[in-house]
């Protein structure tokens, strides 16, 4: 026996969902047919805006609702700090430790031949820009995670920046190796911001 | 250390299989294709991760099932600990302590093992990746930080050849990204020549003793790490890192020519020579099997010193190999203090004088059983 069509949809879809298989993937259709149907209404509304809503900064590329971003348009942050990040979501993660006043930049990855990956398909000419544009620079913070990826981006980064006179330093303490930067915990977090190191 | 237990599920042919290892030395015993080596590898597995025979995992599993499992207990001079490793069409996965680990870095060298088959002439006769893959297995499961600059180095190494293959489609060149990676396959590959020598020079110093008394004291055996590195420079890490970085700007438009790297300790070779002469090209079929063995012998010395214990010797169908005068060398080094796995078809070919007390398994048709005993039954020789 086949699915009607309207829940074979649902589980076609739910399995576009990393990490979902089709088994969850029909355990979760089944329970949205038992759900409320305002909630319902709610979910397939939250992923329709979430998706028509929300664009990247058009100057650090982090996800946000408003252009720029309530970062970038907060006068009262640190403008002589600029903290770069692999992900819009390590952002989050930064902000919740409430140590860092400064500015962001998302790369939106690391560079990486093998996944078709090269400078050119960072954000990083923006990140020029801005630098350049921004006399008050003092010094960028390169909080790549601890891969060959992230070192690599990280150094590469570094020698970009560096002849413009700006400092360039690397989260390094308390980052794990080899690890995301998101299972940081936020303590650890803050002795890594501590302990940057100069590049 | 030795191994005290050993569980396998749908590994290889065995579907299933629980046995109490003697801490001295034990015999598998049967006739051919019924699982001698395969429970070999299982042991070999279960201190490495990989076999020493399939590069694939999966043809561990079984053919009739779909996950393999192995799991024992190696007791250590500081206690004893269960390990325990998961093939499935997922990937492998390895618990140290019940506590699955994330980094392979983390399990390799809980157990080690040296496995001694008549492939290991090859180490001496074969090409230079059989070499290197040698002081790679042998050096990684001594030391954890070896392994992790491997792994950096390897992941860095492709990055930098698909990034040199890229270089030669693209119209703007941007060498500024190369060189970042040129610089830290460097520094990478600096630590590991490093770590090889250190590691080589103690080698060579058990290997060259073995050696001089088993050809009574006639030939003496030294290393000679081949590497582009100018012998000089062959230091310390900053020095073989200055001497890697001055080689690929060198090499430069050799690399972007040819796409791909052309220096570095994936290139690099290691030469035995016997009397100063190269023993791969100039030595008799005899020398290089006493080289083969004693090399493979001074691991055991070698491991000893890096870790503290003795690991666990698996010789797969050897002794049948080697003459007298080499067998009894090799009884010798690991008699009474080295938990040792011997595989044979038959036990005449065995000098038994020399085997003390032996727990002897048979093995037939994927089962094992513990020689004259029901098959749950305690192996006769347990001594703690
Ligand atoms: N994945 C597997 N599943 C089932 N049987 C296997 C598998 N791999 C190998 N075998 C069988 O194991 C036997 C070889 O065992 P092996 O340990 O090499 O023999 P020996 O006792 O001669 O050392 C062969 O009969 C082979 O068919
Ligand atoms: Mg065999
Ligand atoms: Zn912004």
């Amino acid at each position: 026996m086949q699915y009607p069509e309207p829940i074979a949809q649902l589980i076609d879809s739910y399995m576009k969902l990393p990490g979902i298989g089709q088994k969850s993937a029909t355990r979760l259709a089944f329970f949205t047919i038992d759900m409320a149907d305002d909630d319902v209404t709610a979910f397939s509304k939250a992923l329709v805006s979430a998706k028509r809503d929300l664009h990247y900064c058009s100057i650090c590329g982090n996800i946000t609702e408003s252009d720029p971003c309530a970062i970038c348009a907060d006068k009262t942050r640190d403008q002589s700090h600029v903290l770069v990040v692999e992900q819009a979501k390590d952002i989050m993660v930064m902000e919740k430790m409430k140590e860092y006043h400064g500015l962001y930049h998302v790369l939106h990855g690391v560079m990486s031949p093998i996944e078709g990956k090269g400078p050119e398909d960072l954000n990083i000419t923006s990140l020029i820009n801005r630098l350049q544009k921004n006399p008050d620079m003092k010094e960028v913070i390169i909080a790549t995670n601890a891969t060959p990826e992230g070192e690599a981006t990280a150094m590469y980064l570094s020698r970009l920046i560096k002849p413009a006179g700006i400092k360039v330093t690397r989260l390094a303490h308390g980052l794990s190796v080899g690890s995301d930067i998101e299972y940081a915990d936020e303590m650890t977090l803050f002795k890594a911001v501590e302990g940057r190191t100069e590049m | 250390m030795y191994l005290q237990e050993l569980q396998l599920q749908h590994f290889r042919n065995y579907p299933s299989a629980d046995l109490e290892l003697g801490p001295g030395i034990n015999v598998l015993l049967g006739e051919n294709a019924q699982g001698k080596t395969n429970l070999l590898e299982a042991i070999y597995v279960l201190a490495l991760t990989r076999s020493h025979r399939t590069a694939n995992d999966h043809d561990l599993v079984n053919w009739e099932a779909k996950t393999a499992k192995v799991s024992g207990r190696v007791v250590k001079s500081v206690g004893s600990v269960p390990l325990e490793l998961t093939f499935s069409r997922q990937g492998k996965r390895a618990k140290v302590n019940h506590l699955e680990q994330a980094r392979l870095s983390q399990y390799i060298g809980q157990l080690n093992v040296i496995l001694f088959a008549p492939e290991d002439l090859a180490i001496v006769k074969g090409a230079p990746t059989v070499r290197r893959r040698f002081m790679d297995m042998e050096f990684g499961q001594m030391n954890p930080r070896y392994l992790y600059n491997l792994s950096q180095y390897r992941t860095l190494l492709k990055q930098r050849n698909r990034y040199l293959k890229d270089l030669q489609h693209k119209q703007n060149r941007d060498l500024l990204f190369l060189s970042v990676l040129t610089d830290q396959l460097a520094a990478y590959g600096a630590e590991i020549i490093a770590q090889r020598l250190r590691m080589l020079h103690k080698l060579e110093h058990w290997a060259q003793a073995i050696h001089a008394e088993i050809s009574q004291q006639k030939e003496e055996l030294t290393f000679h790490y081949a590497t582009q590195v100018p012998e000089d420079q062959l230091t310390d890490p900053d020095t073989i890192c200055a001497a890697l970085t001055q080689l690929y700007k060198e090499h430069q438009d050799k690399e972007l020519y040819r796409g791909t790297t052309l220096v570095g300790p994936h290139r690099d070779d290691l030469h035995f020579r016997v009397n100063g002469k190269n023993v791969q090209t100039f030595g008799s079929q005899g020398q290089q099997r006493t080289t083969a063995l004693s090399v493979k012998l001074a691991e055991i010395d070698l491991m000893k010193e890096e870790t503290g214990e003795y690991p666990v010797l698996l010789l797969d169908d050897v002794l049948s190999e080697l003459d007298d005068a080499r067998q009894t060398h090799l009884l010798k080094a690991i008699q009474d203090k080295v938990q040792t796995f011997i595989t044979t078809t038959s036990l005449s070919g065995i000098t038994r004088q020399l085997i003390k007390d032996p727990t002897i398994f048979h093995v037939a048709n994927g089962t094992v059983v513990a020689d004259g005993s029901a098959p749950s039954g305690d192996p006769a020789t347990k001594e703690d």
